[in-house]
């Protein structure tokens, strides 16, 4: 693994429980179609890991909630939908996420270089 | 069943998850990966790298839902089998030790005369190297049994005190106790 993927797959691992948040609350879905979802937003979430821990550690946490149901005809899923802790720790994560990117972007003289005329 | 998924039940087994939630794991794991490979892709869609460490990716998912079983259960450091045991040895070989030493000073004369009678002293060497405790006990049969008895409970009491204080028996709950832990029984959120 390269040196950028390598630092793009250790960014991505601080937020995905807040990317896992955020694409829940499209709908309810099963774990593998929620790794659809965030590669069909550009982010590949199975380089290294996988986000089936991740998910335990959310349930466990009570930030989502779980039903089984049957999925187009295939075998009964477990659809994991945002829990109203969990919508509260979508809102803190996104604003963190906010603050830590506005900061690099300074640090990085990015916000100059976008006035910049 | 996919290896892949077989691989991970060994690992919950292994690791004290309950069938259920196992199972459960199991089947969500099989779904996921046979829509990946009805796709065209494979069980490294689903879990990345992962597909080649299936016991490391069992565990982090078992652990993360908190449905392994519980650390080892260790009973808190029991003292008194110790301390009764060392005791029994220590008085054992007490009560030998006063026993040889007054057998000795109250037998002297006897066996100074037996002795001579029987033209000199007689060891019977039960214990080699050690011929005094025969020749003072040698004129009184039955304290020899008593003699051997209370040699064998010492050492066998100080021998079992050595076990339960020994820096190797890290359990500290006796030489013939094993560690217990049970499986936790079911996770009350699966």
């Amino acid at each position: 693994m390269g040196e950028t993927d390598s630092r793009r797959s250790q960014l991505l691992r601080g937020v995905l429980d807040i990317c896992l948040l955020a694409v829940m609350r499209e709908g309810p879905a099963y774990g593998y179609e929620m790794t659809k979802r965030l590669r069909a937003r550009g982010l590949s979430t199975v380089g290294e890991g996988s986000i089936y821990p991740l998910l335990g550690r959310l349930e466990r946490d009570g930030l989502v909630e779980t039903r089984r149901a049957a999925s187009n005809g295939g075998p009964p899923r477990k659809y994991y939908s945002l829990s109203p802790a969990g919508e509260r720790a979508l809102e803190a994560g996104r604003r963190e996420w906010q603050m830590a990117r506005d900061a690099v972007d300074g640090a990085l003289d990015l916000v100059k270089a976008e006035v910049r005329p | 069943m996919n290896e892949f998924v077989e691989e991970c039940r060994r690992e919950w087994r292994r690791l004290g998850v309950a069938d259920p939630i196992a199972n459960e794991m199991a089947a969500d794991l099989t779904a996921d990966i046979e829509e990946a490979e009805s796709e065209g892709g494979s069980a490294e869609d689903v879990v990345g790298n992962s597909a080649f460490d299936p016991q490391r990716f069992a565990g982090q998912w078992a652990i993360a839902r908190g449905v392994t079983a519980p650390p080892t259960i260790s009973s808190p450091p029991r003292r008194w089998p110790a301390l009764a045991f060392g005791l029994i040895g220590c008085t054992a070989l007490l009560a030998l030790g006063v026993a040889v030493l007054a057998g000795g000073r109250q037998s002297s004369a006897a066996i100074a005369s037996v002795s001579r009678n029987l033209g000199g002293p007689k060891s019977v060497h039960v214990f080699p190297g050690s011929p005094v405790v025969l020749q003072h006990f040698q004129h009184f049969p039955g304290a020899v049994i008593v003699a051997l008895l209370l040699l064998v409970v010492g050492v066998v009491g100080v021998g079992l005190a050595a076990l339960y204080v020994a820096p190797w028996n890290g359990a500290r709950i006796g030489p013939w106790e094993i560690r217990r832990h049970r499986p936790r029984s079911g996770d009350p959120r699966a």
